[in-house]
């Protein structure tokens, strides 16, 4: 019986992480960037709806659309006027910027909200379900089907419109697609603008889960790069596929291991997976 | 011969240090040293072969754990130092055997996580090595003047050991091999370059000099944990260290590591709580405007000046 | 030759940066604070700040600290180490060799103390530690360093005391503890003290620096049906912790999580979920003291902390500027600068101040402090030990 409760703590924490994710491996698979904004993205969505929350009495789940606008807007700019000058250089540069970025955007964070813990605390909470001897936390599994359905829309997006197909023509072949006549620069900067958007949406639903501070952003980056590499990256499915992988390990782990060895255990799979398979769970071979 | 000349200067130069300043001074001092040996060790790997490293701070921390323990047991600190210094070349040939196919941000993922495995493997050893209450080592009995000198001599020493690595592999086989295969490294092994055996090769000169240098700083500290060793900074520093030095070359990382620690300590002093900001800002510029490193700045700016200024 | 010019101007500058040695001024008292502004421990950092500089304005305000019957004014020399043991420990050493700080106040927590007070020892600089519990800190041998948290056992002996005679039903016990320094230290005694009350652990479990989910850890918890809880970590560990025990039902008799229900931001956080926790802390705003010191009683300086911060103040707030309050009381008793001098007066000190009663045993640790044990009840922490200053009993669930 226990191990159904263990299996349950692994789904919904999975769904968590695979929203983390999603925004990240979006643009690691298309701009063959690793944006270690990224967290900082997915705390400032968190404070965005903390105090729409506190000061309008806007419900997480509403403003989660509102967060994710915001860093749409910030991403996008970041993209369009930084990463973009540099997108064609080595991996090395990309990454190093985007690590002084994060600097840049925690420092201000720290300062303009300081470091104290917050939590949004509703006024109507969720509670549990329970389903006989299984409990399911309510916030969490919410939390986690919102994300869901944004995921999904964002998998429509990219499948179904122009600007989804121009992305993903420069997933495939950033040169073919210029060719093609695609803005390839226009394109980058809505990528990394939806990736963010994905960021700041997870963080205003985590805002009712997670304590909120800076200090939290390399947690949740570190999350975001072992859900890409489970996953196999750029994929909407391997973002899930990585999350659900990831949060079941955890889980699983830390009740056979002890809960001090479930971050060892998901590192040393992720050393080993990138040794049997690179390309991930969904990934394909050879994808460099 | 005008590296070797110039590496002679520069270490005289800098064994003149002890008379002008006092501890705090030779504290810095022996950071700087630190920090080139970190930066010079990543060169190897980073510069050189182009593979993006971030395993400085799991060498660093193996390192210093290895000789923690070891000195734990008595043994003599020199040998404790040397030994960190095998293990952690032992443990780059056998992790690199398993990452070094990897290539680009895969690389760098997975030598990011094997510090981060490392860590939680000391977090969750106690008995071995105090896990998280971290680890004492034995204090020297010397005075205060005397413990720093001695600090800063040895990170010198080893400063100086790595650089003279550095001008020997730039100029060997190797050196060349390795940067083939960053150009190329399809066609380096076309061309018979063993692509597989100098990465190994490479790997493991970033990690000797960093583990003994992890190993230095454990005695000069004598209470290290693993949050403090282990720290992803010791491994992104000296990456931009080199960038900012000039990547590649023999002293770029030393240069490097002098002006980021010196822009810190000006930085420090001066802005309580934005030090971080001041950094990022640092890099993003350094990224942005000058990705050859101010060395190519200078010798750039100096060639543009050089044909329109009067001939003697 | 440029390289060549480079590093000659490289070693000229680090030169200078010798030279650039403050001359001290006559009649200015430095103290030196290494603090993590920044990064994992800056919440914590700025609640010591927030005591120190609380103390330095006090002290400036009723004209300084008399040293010999000369004023003196007191500057705090506030350096960031960014939560980095190494650099607090650098930034020790700059304090003492380039700011010329006159006494140090010890970096945050058991650890970069330990590491700290080093450096302070070898240059016979007094420091004070207002935020280090953990024995093997004292353990040192040092002379300069001294203690305001006494050590951690003294809070977890009067815990297990309460419950285990105010509640006989309470046999099981479960911890969870952070891997930490403290955290672990205290899980450990807490383990001791259970069995040697005859309680029975059925649960010891350590979750890593930086776990970002406690579910699993919880339904062990709810498999081994504790009847009390004792959970260690930072405020941020505990939130969730207590969170996910609610996600899963866990509801024990008894609740005891350290250290963080102590600090409101615990309080505002979890909201209704806060309550009937407990804890125990060094200090308490509801303790009553008559103190010789220039805050006076402890109401004056809750007072006078409200006023400044619009806040009640809390244990590690208190606790920094009673390290002030006792660094002053020692320089106007030796009633001279001097290091050595300054230490003894540290060393015999026996006297009350508004945060408790101060006496160093021999390791500088403070002994005279009895730490209270604390509960949420209707939101607030109240007192429910010792008896001289308890506001209200104990509460056990059911």
């Amino acid at each position: 019986m226990i191990y159904l409760q263990v299996l349950a703590n692994g789904l919904v924490l999975g769904g968590l992480y695979a929203a983390i994710a999603v925004g990240f491996s979006l643009v690691w698979g298309v701009l063959n960037v690793i944006n270690l904004l990224h967290g900082s993205f997915i705390v400032l969505g968190s404070y965005v709806a903390f105090f729409a929350y506190a000061y309008f009495g806007i419900h997480p789940f509403l403003s989660a659309g509102i967060a994710g606008a915001a860093l749409f807007a910030l991403g996008y700019v970041v993209q369009a006027g930084l990463v973009n000058r540099v997108i064609a250089a080595p991996v090395l540069i990309t990454l190093i910027l985007t690590f002084g970025l994060d600097l840049i955007l925690n420092n201000a964070m720290l300062l303009a909200f300081s470091a104290d813990y917050r939590k949004v605390n509703l006024a109507h909470p969720l509670g549990s379900l329970e389903l006989g001897p299984i409990f399911l936390p309510g916030d969490r599994v919410a939390a986690m089907v919102l994300a869901f359905l944004l995921t999904a829309l964002l998998y429509r997006v990219l499948r179904d419109s122009r600007i989804g197909r121009a992305i993903i023509a420069v997933r495939m072949d950033r040169e073919a697609a210029a060719l093609m006549g695609v803005d390839v620069k226009r394109i980058n900067a809505i990528t990394f603008g939806l990736g963010a958007f994905m960021a700041g949406a997870a963080g205003a639903l985590l805002s009712i889960i997670y304590p909120i501070s800076p200090l939290n952003s390399s947690l949740f980056l570190g999350k975001a790069f072992v859900v890409c590499v489970l996953g196999g990256l750029g994929s909407v499915p391997g973002a899930m596929v990585g999350g659900v992988a990831l949060g079941l390990i955890e889980s699983f782990g830390a009740y056979w291991l002890g809960p001090e060895h479930a971050i060892t255990l998901s590192f040393s799979i992720l050393l080993v997976l990138l040794f049997v398979r690179p390309s991930g769970i969904l990934g394909k071979r050879g994808y460099e | 011969m005008r590296d070797w000349l110039l590496l002679l200067l520069l270490a005289l130069a800098c064994s003149l240090l002890p008379l002008a300043g006092d501890n705090y001074v030779l504290r810095l001092g022996t950071i700087v040293a630190m920090y080139a040996v970190l930066a010079q060790s990543w060169n190897f790997i980073g510069g050189l072969a182009g593979y993006p490293s971030f395993a400085t701070a799991a060498f660093f921390g193996l390192g210093a754990y290895t000789s923690a323990v070891l000195l734990s047991y008595g043994a003599p600190t020199g040998l404790a130092w040397t030994a960190a210094g095998g293990m952690a070349c032992l443990f780059a040939a056998l992790i690199g055997g398993a990452i070094l196919h990897l290539k680009g941000h895969y690389f760098a993922i997975a030598s990011l996580a094997v510090g981060e495995v490392l860590r939680e493997v000391v977090n969750t050893t106690p008995d071995l090595t105090g896990g998280g209450m971290g680890m004492n080592l034995p204090v020297p009995k010397l005075s205060v003047a005397a413990a720093a000198q001695t600090f800063y001599f040895s990170m010198l020493a080893l400063a100086a050991l790595t650089t003279a690595a550095a001008i020997i592999v730039q100029r060997s086989r190797l050196g060349f091999g390795l940067r083939c295969i960053q150009q190329n490294e399809d066609a380096a092994n076309i061309l018979g370059v063993n692509a597989y055996g100098y990465k190994t090769a490479a790997f493991c000169l970033s990690a000797v000099f960093a583990g003994m240098a992890g190993a230095i700083y454990a005695s000069w500290v004598h209470y290290i944990e693993p949050p403090d060793v282990f720290d992803i900074l010791l491994a992104v520093k000296p990456l931009v260290m080199v960038l900012l030095g000039g990547i590649g070359t023999v002293f770029g990382p030393i240069i490097g590591a002098f002006l980021l620690i010196a822009f810190e300590e000006l930085v420090w002093r001066s802005f309580l709580t934005i030090h971080a900001a001041m950094l990022g800002g640092i890099i993003v510029v350094l990224v942005l405007f000058m990705p050859n490193g101010l060395l190519a700045l200078v010798r750039s700016g100096l060639a543009r000046l050089r044909p329109a200024g009067p001939k003697p | 030759m440029q390289a060549v010019r480079t590093v000659f101007a490289a070693a000229l500058a680090l030169g200078l940066f010798a030279s650039t040695s403050a001359v001290r001024a006559q009649d200015v008292i430095k103290v030196g604070a290494p603090l993590p502004l920044t990064g994992a421990l800056s919440p914590e950092g700025l609640k010591q700040q927030r005591g120190y500089n609380l103390w330095a304005e006090t002290a400036n305000a009723a004209g300084g600290i008399k040293v010999g019957g000369k004023p003196y004014k007191v500057e705090i020399v506030y350096v960031d180490y960014a939560s980095n043991t190494p650099r607090a420990v650098q930034v020790a050493e700059r304090l003492i060799t380039e700011d010329k700080a006159n006494f140090l106040f010890a970096p945050f927590g058991s650890g970069a103390a330990k590491a700290a007070s080093g450096v302070s020892e070898r240059y016979g600089i007094p420091t004070i530690a207002a935020t280090a519990s953990s024995r093997e800190v004292y353990d040192q041998g040092y002379k300069f360093l001294f203690g305001t948290f006494t050590p951690n056992e003294t809070l977890i002996d009067p815990l297990t005391e309460i419950v285990s005679k105010g509640d006989p039903a309470v046999k099981r016990v479960a911890i969870l503890a952070r891997n930490d320094l403290l955290t672990l230290s205290l899980a450990n005694l807490m383990q001791a003290a259970a069995k040697a009350k005859g309680l029975e652990v059925v649960m010891m479990e350590r979750y890593a620096i930086g776990t970002m989910d406690h579910a699993s850890a919880i339904t062990q918890m709810r498999g081994a049906k504790p009847d009390w809880v004792f959970a260690t970590g930072y405020i941020n560990d505990l939130i969730l912790i207590r969170k996910q025990m609610a996600d899963q039902g866990v509801s024990p008799k008894v609740l005891t999580m350290i250290a963080g229900p102590a600090y409101k931001e615990f309080t505002e956080a979890t909201g209704p979920l806060a309550e009937n926790v407990s804890s125990a802390s060094w200090w308490h705003p509801a303790v009553r003291y008559k103190g010789v010191d220039l805050f006076g009683t402890t109401e004056a300086f809750n007072a006078a902390f409200e006023k400044k911060y619009n806040v009640v103040p809390d244990y590690a707030e208190a606790s920094a500027a009673a390290a002030g309050a006792i660094l002053q009381l020692a320089i106007e008793k030796a009633g001279t600068l001097d290091p050595a001098k300054v230490r003894d007066a540290l060393a015999a000190m026996d006297l009350v101040t508004f945060y408790g009663p101060v006496k160093f045993g021999p390791t500088g640790q403070i002994t005279s402090l009895e730490p209270p044990v604390f509960q949420i009840q209707g939101g607030k922490p109240v007192v429910v030990f010792p008896a001289a200053v308890k506001q209200a009993d104990f509460i056990f669930g059911k």
